[in-house]
């Protein structure tokens, strides 16, 4: 029907469904390797703080975990919209994003440090520390009402909550997905589309809550509706760049030659340049409204966002998180390249990262007025880039050990062959 | 059949296919055969059949890019334009050139111009708007909507041939092929088609007649109004009542402690003429009145603690708050020709109609006054009298009278700038120093100049003077 050659549909067993053996054999490695440069770097990063930086070493955790959990957020809300919509095109990379999706299980784990950090009065979130508000002349009343949301038990009553909603509607999914693969009843697909409406819904308040939980109130004085947003934002956008990416390594190595083709990096790269505009759009939405009321409790965030090294960092967001990559991904001749689009992915999980640090870190500052946020030094510079890359490899290291016990496609998916054929026009 | 058509305008060949695959391996056949005015009509989009065809990838994504382009480009120069160079305006005081309050329309007008261009492009590009296709002429094209595809040769293409281009297409395939000729149906306009025309140009006219009826007839009924908010705004004008607030007044006074732009001259002594930290030492709580005054923007307080020279003007006893203040006693600002001469117009302005251009009380209001003989009138002073010098009357105790007035004259804080008032006592001072000025103040270079302006005036003064006492004599013998 077209002008590629006519497609091979392969059975369910065949040896490219499943992960290769070169690929498998480092999840011990990263793993391992990931675990110790986490531990390292969050060390250093508890070394490295100081006078100006006193919460320096959970914030650092915070950003690396963060960075991940929205790479498996993003995958989740991927795998949630392709049921809402029914798309056929995405059958072939669903996998990918389901084996980060489940991630959420073990990150779970990980988020005991965050909550421990609870103990520790102001050091993570200053809104634990009792005297936070005498001895920053708040108004008693007002903090007394943002303690009664911003309190260490119902804190952690939400985060368990989100983790119950994630975990649930990951398991639901991925039990759906896979036990399909041995069955190949088309019900289980019928049921996960029935089920994902109410599913983005539920993963919409939640994300959008943990946002503001996790992000939002290391700032307890400002606040931003659009915040949770700006993360499902960097979220999804990420997610798609890891998709692209994975699917690249995955082909490289031998794995579903076939089945991925130019057309399905076409459509993941039509997605990245659309988000990465959507990204910039709602940050800018967000920038907009705060910087045109121009009141001192809005403009806080950003106001230390706007000087020393973290307002060079602003403008380099602008410029490395959307412009380049904007002008970078915009052609339908770059789109069709895979190994082009998998290095413009790359760049963007990069960016994303950065994105996270400069969310997370600035807020680790000492908050008296004018107190300038800085990087901890080349200490603190080195702490946070292994947490970022242990927290990754760990990640990376997980799903591989949970795509290695599955296959890395839905192979009995019914919309399988109608995504292996699928053309752009 | 090509007998009957043969004077017909030959467009091109047509030929009918069944199916998508006999439709593609026939693009392809001549495609390779090196065909390039060639089209392809199917009911549905068929993936694939640009390169079939060999059609060349389109520039319409340049297209769309550079009218993407041009949008900001002329969304921003126009903002900076308008807000930054011809009509400046102080918006939620943001500078006049600020990129966050451009960019959403930046990014509307990249949006609009990127589609204009993608949409006409696309007509420009395909040759649209086309209301007919010679294709039309053959009723089995009809079926391209439905279930059959269509393959087109143009005539117009180099390797065209009608016999060559037959046997290629029926060697494809296909089953029907013919050539494609000039549409051969009546060229004028259905007369139909004029009546309809007519009757919409006559009803456009109607909604055209009913407002000038309704501009030429008078009716008793009130005026419908299509926008109630706009005719009748419900903002406030100033000096209206409301019942919104306590003190009933719509127009609200600053914020307490607040300063409007551009009111903040400078420190106390220059809005007060008085020298705070004197007075600080001497009178601690009459300065921290004062400065509690000004925080509040209270005008009639700052009055209160300024002056209280009626009572003091006339209880020479006790010394006047006048004479115990401590007055700036030297002008704040530059004292330069421009200052000058903005202080000549100002007094112009403001004091000449009282105190004279000359400043010797003797203005149009006072003569005026004096013929009808009012007997509340307080004559103004005359400025050139010893105890209104700078030795007696410091400059800071001149601003303050300026600004908050002295037995019949008002304060003029609410009329004239502080800046001006200062600019107001320089001139005055240099009114006062006119009157006993000597050759020896004048520099040596402008002595001739000046001597001789004086001479002349002098002899133009006695010319009047004598022409006055002439015409006075003239009158006396009459």
């Amino acid at each position: 029907m077209s002008e590629h050659a006519a497609p091979k549909f392969k059975p369910a067993d065949d040896p490219t469904f499943s992960l290769p053996s070169s690929l498998a054999s480092l999840q011990l490695p990263l793993l391992g390797g990931g675990l110790v440069a986490l531990i390292v770097g969050v060390g250093m990063a508890f070394a490295a703080e100081s006078e100006s930086m006193p919460r320096f070493g959970f914030s650092t955790y915070l950003t690396a975990y963060m960075y991940v959990l929205t790479l498996a957020l993003g995958s989740l809300f991927f795998v949630l919209i392709q049921h809402l919509v029914r798309a056929g095109w995405s059958v072939v990379v669903r996998r990918i994003a389901e084996c980060f999706m489940i991630l959420i299980l073990p990150l779970a784990i990980l988020f005991l440090p965050i909550l421990f950090s609870l103990f520790f009065e102001g050091r993570l979130f200053v809104w634990t520390d009792p005297n936070f508000a005498s001895a920053h002349g708040l108004d008693a009343k007002m903090w007394a009402t943002k303690t009664s949301f911003l309190n260490a038990p119902f804190f952690i009553a939400r985060s368990v909550l989100y983790f119950l909603i994630w975990g649930g509607l990951a398991v639901y999914y991925w039990r759906g997905s896979t036990t399909q693969d041995e069955t190949g009843e088309r019900a289980a697909t019928d049921r996960m589309q029935y089920w994902a409406g109410p599913a983005v819904m539920l993963f919409a308040l939640t994300t959008s809550f943990a946002a503001f939980d996790w992000g939002m109130s290391l700032a307890p004085m400002w606040f931003s509706t659009m915040f949770g947003v700006y993360i499902f934002a960097g979220a999804i956008l990420s997610a798609h760049c890891l998709i692209t990416v994975v699917s690249y390594v995955l082909q490289r190595h031998g794995a579903m030659k076939d089945e991925i083709t130019v057309e399905h990096y076409h459509d993941l790269g039509k997605y990245i340049f659309g988000f990465i505009v959507f990204w910039t759009y709602i940050g800018f939405s967000q920038y907009l409204l705060i910087w045109y009321g121009n009141m001192p409790e809005e403009t806080e965030w950003f106001f230390a966002r706007q000087r020393g090294v973290f307002g060079g960092l602003s403008i380099a967001l602008i410029l490395l998180h959307w412009l380049v990559p904007f002008l970078g991904t915009m052609s339908r001749h770059i789109r069709r390249r895979p190994g082009l689009m998998a290095m413009w992915a790359c760049y963007i999980l990069v960016m994303h990262a950065i994105d996270i640090y400069w969310i997370v870190m600035p807020e680790a500052r000492h908050l008296v007025h004018e107190n300038i946020p800085n990087l901890g030094g080349a200490l603190g510079l080195i702490a946070s880039i292994l947490s970022i890359v242990g927290m990754t490899a760990l990640f990376v290291g997980l799903g591989l050990r949970v795509a290695s016990g599955n296959r890395v496609i839905a192979v009995r998916d019914p919309r399988l062959r109608e995504s292996i054929v699928f053309e752009n026009l | 059949m090509s007998d009957t058509n043969s004077e017909k305008i030959v467009h091109g060949m047509m030929a009918e296919f069944t199916t998508v695959d006999t439709l593609l391996s026939a693009c392809r056949r001549i495609r390779d055969a090196g065909y390039t005015k060639t089209d392809a009509y199917t009911p549905f989009p068929v993936h694939g059949i640009d390169k079939a065809l060999g059609i060349k990838p389109t520039i319409l994504p340049w297209i769309c890019f550079f009218a993407g382009l041009t949008g900001t480009c002329i969304a921003l120069t126009m903002e900076i334009w308008m807000n930054g160079v011809d009509y400046k305006y102080i918006i939620s005081g943001k500078p006049f050139i600020s990129l966050p309050a451009f960019i959403p329309v930046a990014f509307e007008l990249t949006i609009l111009l990127a589609s204009f261009g993608a949409f006409f492009g696309m007509w420009a590009l395909n040759g649209l708007p086309r209301f007919s296709n010679p294709m039309f002429t053959d009723p089995r094209f009809d079926r391209a909507t439905d279930d059959r595809f269509f393959l087109y040769i143009d005539a117009k293409d180099e390797r065209y041939d009608a016999a060559g281009v037959r046997s290629l297409l029926t060697d494809t395939g296909s089953d029907y092929v013919s050539e494609v000729l000039e549409d051969n149906t009546p060229k004028e306009i259905p007369r139909p088609i004029f009546v309809i025309w007519g009757v919409a140009v006559a009803a456009s006219v109607i909604p055209l007649l009913c407002v000038l009826l309704m501009r030429v007839t008078n009716s008793s009924q009130p005026r419908f109004h299509i926008f109630m908010d706009m005719d009748f705004s419900p903002a406030k004008d100033a000096q209206q009542v409301t019942s919104l607030f306590a003190d009933n007044r719509a127009m609200r006074p600053d914020v307490p402690g607040t300063v409007a732009r551009g009111q903040l001259i400078g420190s106390l002594d220059v809005m007060t003429g008085i020298d705070v930290d004197s007075l600080q030492a001497m009178n601690a709580p009459q300065a921290q009145r004062l400065v509690a005054a000004f925080m509040q923007d209270d005008q009639a307080a700052i009055a209160d603690e300024v002056t209280d020279v009626a009572k003091a003007e006339d209880d020479k006893e006790t010394p006047s708050v006048m004479d115990t203040t401590p007055w700036v006693t030297e002008n704040p600002m530059t004292v330069d020709s421009e200052l000058m001469a903005r202080g000549q117009q100002q007094f112009g302005i403001y004091c000449s109609v009282c105190h004279g251009m000359d400043g010797k009380g003797n203005g149009l209001v006072n003569q005026r006054a004096q013929e009808k003989g009012f007997d509340t009138w307080v004559p103004p002073s005359n400025m050139h009298q010893d105890t209104l010098y700078s030795d007696k009357y410091p400059d800071g105790k001149l601003f303050s009278t300026i600004s908050n007035g002295i037995r019949k004259m008002p304060g003029y804080a609410g009329q004239i700038k502080v800046e001006d008032r200062w600019a107001i006592v320089a001139y005055v001072r240099a009114l006062q120093k006119s009157q006993n000025a000597t050759m020896d103040l004048i520099p040596e270079g402008r002595k001739e100049e000046v001597k001789s302006a004086v001479d002349a005036a002098q002899k133009e003064l006695q010319r009047q003077a004598d022409e006055a006492a002439k015409a006075a004599a003239a009158r006396e013998q009459k």
